[in-house]
């Protein structure tokens, strides 16, 4: 099977799709990790909200055929201004809360995946593509919707770090994450910078969720996959790391690449749990985390 | 002491009409198994909107009379999450908790069988679908469960013949989950292409998987010319068909069963074009037509998975056997009506005509015919009808 590596094209083949992967990956993982990395709460609910980001992106890019950016962005939006009320009445009680928060957010997922499933029904939805051409050269294919996807993680990720690094609410998010009690001692507002990284937790997840919609399909259901793949990737990464959701994205994107092409899809996923179970045993806290 | 007479007798009137009412329009429960979640939704919700449009009819004509006592039907249906243990948990609730007498559903090799387990000693009627052999060829000859759907034995020699007389593929993909289902139907499938010279190339990936490409890529790598989504759900067939165009897969894809043409339309979009599928029904005949008219009137426009009719049509026979047998408790004398209405036309595939006998040992096994057909301009067009 390693002579297909000596194959140009499906060598390409690889590094595209290992590289679509990966920027999937890290979208869906980004706002998991924030809700960890600064309020302790392993938000069990994000799949859900990544599935009602992609139905935000159906009806406003699929059914009221607003432009694509716009309508990604609005969608986002739409999902994670009114989740603030969830904020208030939910996950505001599990911060710093974490095994508390695991039991309490299966519940929400539940709620919302079968609220999901009474308004919409359980039929599968495409979203219509926004870029509907592929690129080929040299043999490779690559669709135009994958490589707005690459670009989007890149365009998230930069823009993350910049919040975080060069801002004062990032700043402040930062230090509440080191230490609660001395970052308010210094005059930090915790509540709302809690809601603040609450609501830029969503509207990553929502983010994600258009993207990831528009690439597979729309369902109350859909929740399932990102949900655990943003936990392979967190724990691959380290929880609460943001650059480690990055590694553990490309991570997981490339092994399923690789591996998927030339093992099959059974050897990927089982590769992909066994790296996870022996880094849960000599490196708890990830690639990239930091040890409690 | 008049007046308090007068009322007296006025209660006592209102309780004879209530009670003369509830004498008059009994209920009756019938159960319903299927997939509500994940990627075998469109199937569940095929069985459950089946049987209702049937139910409705019934219920809407005044109730089913059976031995001159007249039955509002009730359909209680549970998820069985397209799993062994789902099917299980379902027959359960349904036999055990609501007391029901008959089943529509469930899809699905697994459910079905971990169904039938429970139903059978229980001598619980069941009317469902499932591909394996064991879900009639089994030590206690299927006593009370027929299968109102073909299975690859009987369409896939015919339509595997047919894709080689007019689509003539060399080297056939296929990809199946890895679990019980795809490890039981590969084989055959497989088999059945080697006999009339078509090689095959195959492999499994893990259920729940949306990400296709990898392993599209190494089977564009192993030269095959077409793929076929034989047995997948829905779900999956669909995006299984959108990112083999995207990997830049150029040759011919069609479904050896499902089948889920609008599904996959819907999800695939304009990959879909030119993709060929074994059908279930016509649903550009007059019957389907007004089928199709019913569906819309009650659910809204939308999708209709072809398995729908299979069970509506099943509904609708269970109603006839309940009036011919002249009983809603006896299913062994209900279960010995319907092996005997060959020839019934329910109005939806024509005259009824049991088989299975040499296959399975038991003549519970429905026989149909089938179509094939293809997506044209986002539309399915009709290409052959194989009798049976």
């Amino acid at each position: 099977m390693l002579s297909l590596l000596s194959n140009p094209t499906i060598l390409g083949q690889i590094v595209v799709n290992g590289l679509s992967l990966s920027a999937i990956y890290v979208l869906v993982a980004l706002g998991f990790t924030l809700l960890f990395g600064i309020m302790r709460v392993v938000n069990f609910a994000h799949g859900e909200f990544v599935m009602l980001g992609g139905f935000a992106l159906y009806y406003l890019y699929g059914m009221l055929h607003l432009p694509w950016l716009l309508a990604l962005v609005l969608g986002a939006l739409a999902v994670a201004v009114p989740s603030l009320l969830l904020e208030w009445l939910v996950f505001r009680w599990f911060y710093q809360k974490m095994f508390q928060s695991m039991i309490g957010l299966l519940g929400l997922s539940m709620v919302l995946m079968f609220t999901g499933l009474l308004v919409w029904d359980a039929y599968e939805r495409n979203i219509p593509r926004a870029f509907d051409f592929m690129i080929k050269t040299h043999g490779v294919i690559l669709p135009a919707d994958r490589l707005v996807t690459i670009g989007a993680a890149l365009a998230t990720l930069g823009g993350f770090y910049l919040f975080m690094v060069h801002t004062r609410a990032g700043l402040a998010m930062r230090a509440a994450a080191q230490d609660v009690e001395i970052a308010e001692t210094q005059g930090i507002n915790t509540r709302r910078i809690y809601q603040l990284a609450f609501f830029v937790a969503i509207l990553l997840a929502a983010l994600a969720g258009g993207l990831y919609g528009q690439i597979y399909a729309v369902s109350p259901f859909m929740g399932e996959r990102p949900l655990l793949v943003a936990f392979v990737v967190v724990i691959l990464g380290g929880m609460g790391s943001i650059p480690g959701a990055a590694l553990g994205g490309v991570i997981l994107g490339f092994t399923e690449s690789v591996l998927g092409t030339l093992y099959g899809g059974s050897a990927a996923a089982y590769a992909s749990f066994s790296v996870v179970i022996l880094l849960l045993i000599f490196r708890p806290w990830g690639l990239l985390g930091t040890p409690e | 002491m008049h007046a308090l007479g007068k009322r007296i007798a006025f209660g006592a009137l209102l309780l004879a009409l209530g009670a003369s009412q509830v004498s008059a329009e009994e209920v009756l429960k019938i159960g319903g198994i299927g997939t509500l979640s994940g990627g075998g939704t469109a199937w569940g919700l095929a069985i459950k909107r089946g049987a209702e449009l049937a139910i409705d009819e019934v219920n809407k004509a005044g109730g089913l009379k059976v031995a001159g006592q007249t039955y509002k039907i009730e359909f209680i249906m549970y998820d069985d999450q397209y799993t062994g243990q789902g099917g299980k948990t379902a027959a359960e609730r349904l036999v055990f908790q609501d007391k029901v007498k008959f089943i529509i559903g469930p899809i699905g090799s697994n459910p079905v069988l971990s169904t039938i387990e429970i139903t059978t000693p229980e001598k619980v009627l069941v009317l469902g679908d499932g591909y394996t052999p064991a879900i009639l060829k089994n030590e206690a000859h299927a006593p009370y469960n027929f299968r109102f759907t073909l299975t690859n034995l009987e369409f896939t020699p015919k339509m595997v013949k047919w894709v080689k007389e007019n689509l003539h593929p060399k080297k056939v993909g296929i990809l199946e989950p890895n679990d019980a289902i795809g490890q039981a139907v590969a084989p055959n499938l497989i088999k059945a292409y080697k006999e009339v010279g078509i090689d095959v190339w195959s492999d499994f990936f893990e259920r729940g998987t949306k990400e296709f490409t990898p392993l599209l890529t190494r089977m564009i790598a192993s030269d095959v010319d077409a793929l076929d989504l034989n047995f997948n759900a829905p779900g999956d067939s669909g995006l299984m068909l959108k990112q083999a165009r995207e990997a830049g897969f150029s040759g011919l894809v069609y479904q050896m069963g499902g089948p889920s043409v609008p599904e996959n339309i819907e999800i695939a979009g304009k990959s879909a074009e030119g993709f060929i599928s074994y059908e279930m029904y016509d649903f550009t005949s007059p019957v389907g037509k007004a089928l199709t008219e019913e569906y819309d009137a009650k659910y809204g426009k939308g999708i209709i998975n072809s398995q729908l009719p299979a069970f509506y049509n099943a509904t609708k026979i269970l109603f006839e056997a309940l009036r011919r047998a002249g009983t809603v408790t006896d299913t062994t004398k209900v279960r010995d009506t319907i092996e005997h209405m060959d020839g019934y036309d329910a109005g939806v595939y024509g005259p009824l005509k049991w088989t299975g006998m040499e296959t399975y040992g038991v003549n519970h096994q429905i026989d149909l015919p089938f179509f094939i057909v293809k997506v044209q301009d986002g539309k399915t067009v009709p290409l052959a009808e194989i009798k049976p």
